[in-house]
């Protein structure tokens, strides 16, 4: 394995996840998933990164050496780790996801995106939330509408959502093609919710578009999501960033974050 | 005041439209609520599953599904409302990580045990070996009970390697367990030769309680701890070292006060009523309760 490693925190299920880390294992980019926390060697010590050690893909990688981490897990699920007996399953998975939290949380290399106690790849945010930040922020939005109540009936299937222009954005870098102000937005959201990895999707490519969703999953097997991650990791080395936690608030909410 | 029974959640219904603003309303049974009235809430979910009728019915039923849905919205209202929530379902779940918990603790004044989690036996023997008294908990809130390692334990080490566990040093101490509730500060001194005084009754163990008044210092750091954690009301568990050392082990976001209120007479749920009565609306909120992120703008 290369010196230093870029990895992928997702479910073994996770088809997007598995190409990027196969055509780009040799720039160091490996996968880690929930099972891979059930191997010998695993080490972490709070407050003393230096000496921690992870297994991934079956090898034991010294903390200090992964360079940068991408997370497409939103949390651990019990269909992740059937290895472990089905009793313990779901005590298992949470200790994992607790595990995760903590490890992803602590961790001084770039994260994409830093974890929330809710969710493990950034704020756990419900469409409606992500409208009403967007409508807070200036950009027109549709009514997001939720009504449950009990009639015995089968429940009307929800309308689709339209499927607009998706962009994606990493760190400063805007990718895909929209109007200057809707890129503005974009990011505008992003810095909203803390985040430097995040698939904004409008309803079209004109500045006037509305906001239709957010989601904390881009496509990274997409090529320039992918050089667009990879450099975003470069970046951060070169600069000499690091994170040190608690810099944002305990609920994961924007801080300053360490350079 | 309104109820929101969850065993009553076939008769409820839940109707939210949301943009720059949330509308919309709560109806139980006859009564209607409109969530831009409502200025506090105090949230002691249950899992819904548990509710007869759910639970009769069976998990994907219609039921089943309609009790989802509504706690979803429910929740959902939760973290966008200005409203004051006793807690925000976000800020509840940073008791599922004792490990990330514990470095916002650390970072608010207080002494945490040193810690290892591991799947490595022969990490878990050398951290052993260095702390001699050693206890083993949960990370996450499952499960979550103290003990300590003892010979027994040796021939085991191997079956860490199934998942990460959690070692700590083993802090002697007397333990006090605090409810903050908004800046009121009430402390309980707990007297228990158990590991785990939460468990001592399973090992025949006594437990006795009484009121206690926690030094400025120390009562200032829990102040800060419960809002770090954005946390309104907080059980924060605290350990006095002989040496006079503090150290701070976890705080429960919706702490079961009433079997420390019962063995002290602290008025713990008569705060909690006072608050939630002088919630002032978002505008007039005092800073401490006000959220810095921008989902409740």
């Amino acid at each position: 394995m290369a010196a230093k490693v870029f990895v992928v925190v997702a479910s073994r299920m996770d088809a997007m996840a598995r190409t990027f880390a196969r055509r780009y294992g040799a720039r160091g980019v490996c996968l880690l998933t929930p099972a891979d926390l059930s191997h010998p060697g695993w080490c972490y010590r709070p407050g003393e990164l230096d000496t921690a050690m992870a297994v991934i893909g079956g090898q034991r990688i010294a903390v200090r050496d992964i360079t940068g981490v991408v997370t497409r897990l939103p949390s651990v699920s019990e269909y992740e780790i059937d290895h472990i007996a089905a009793v313990d399953r779901a005590y298992v998975a949470a200790e994992m996801q607790a595990f995760l939290l903590s490890w992803l949380t602590a961790l001084r290399c770039p994260v994409l995106n830093r974890p929330t106690p809710p969710c493990l790849g950034g704020p756990a945010w419900c469409p409606a939330q992500w409208v009403k930040v967007a409508a807070r922020l200036g950009m027109p939005v549709t009514t997001v509408h939720r009504h449950a109540m009990f009639s015995g009936k089968p429940a009307t299937k929800r309308a689709p959502r339209p499927q607009g222009v998706t962009v994606t954005i990493v760190g400063q870098r805007v990718i895909g093609t929209v109007d200057p102000v809707l890129a503005c937005q974009a990011r505008a959201l992003a810095m909203a919710a803390g985040v430097d990895l995040l698939a904004v999707r409008f309803s079209g490519r004109e500045r006037d578009a509305a906001f239709v969703g957010a989601e904390l999953w881009p496509n990274i097997a997409a090529a320039a999501v992918a050089h667009a991650v990879l450099d975003y990791f470069h970046v951060c080395a070169t600069h000499g960033e690091h994170h040190d936690f608690p810099s944002r608030t305990a609920t994961g909410q924007p801080g300053t974050r360490g350079a | 005041m309104v109820f929101f029974d969850q065993w009553a959640v076939l008769d409820a219904e839940v109707q939210l439209w949301v943009d720059a603003q949330v509308k919309g309303f709560f109806r139980i049974g006859q009564q209607q609520i409109d969530v831009q009235t409502i200025t506090a809430m105090y949230l002691r979910n249950a899992d819904f599953c548990r509710v007869p009728a759910i639970r009769q019915a069976g998990p994907g039923s219609r039921a089943w599904h309609h009790a989802l849905d509504v706690h979803k919205v429910l929740f959902s209202w939760a973290e966008l409302t200005p409203a004051l929530v006793v807690n925000r379902p976000s800020a509840s779940a940073s008791n599922s990580a004792k490990p990330y918990q514990s470095a916002v603790i650390q970072a608010c004044g207080f002494a945490v045990p040193a810690t290892l989690i591991t799947t490595d036996p022969a990490a878990a023997q050398a951290f052993w070996d260095q702390y001699d008294t050693v206890i083993y908990k949960s990370l996450s809130s499952v499960r979550s009970m103290v003990a300590r390692l003892t010979p027994a334990h040796r021939s085991r080490l191997d079956d860490l390697a199934s998942c990460p566990t959690q070692f700590q040093q083993y802090i002697p101490g007397h333990d006090y367990r605090v409810h903050v509730v908004g800046e009121e500060v009430f402390t309980c001194e707990i007297v228990s030769a158990a590991d785990d005084y939460r468990y001592a009754h399973r090992q025949g163990i006594s437990v006795s309680m009484r009121p206690y008044t926690l030094p400025a210092v120390c009562a200032d750091r829990c102040r800060a701890l419960a809002a770090a954690l954005e946390l309104v009301v907080a059980g924060i568990d605290l350990r006095l070292t002989p040496d006079g050392q503090w150290y701070c082990f976890e705080v429960n976001p919706s702490p079961a006060f009433t079997y420390y209120q019962q063995a002290t007479g602290q008025p713990i749920a008569a705060t909690i009523a006072r608050l939630l009565a002088a919630a002032p609306t978002a505008t007039t909120m005092p800073n401490n309760f006000q959220r810095s992120n921008y989902s409740s703008l």
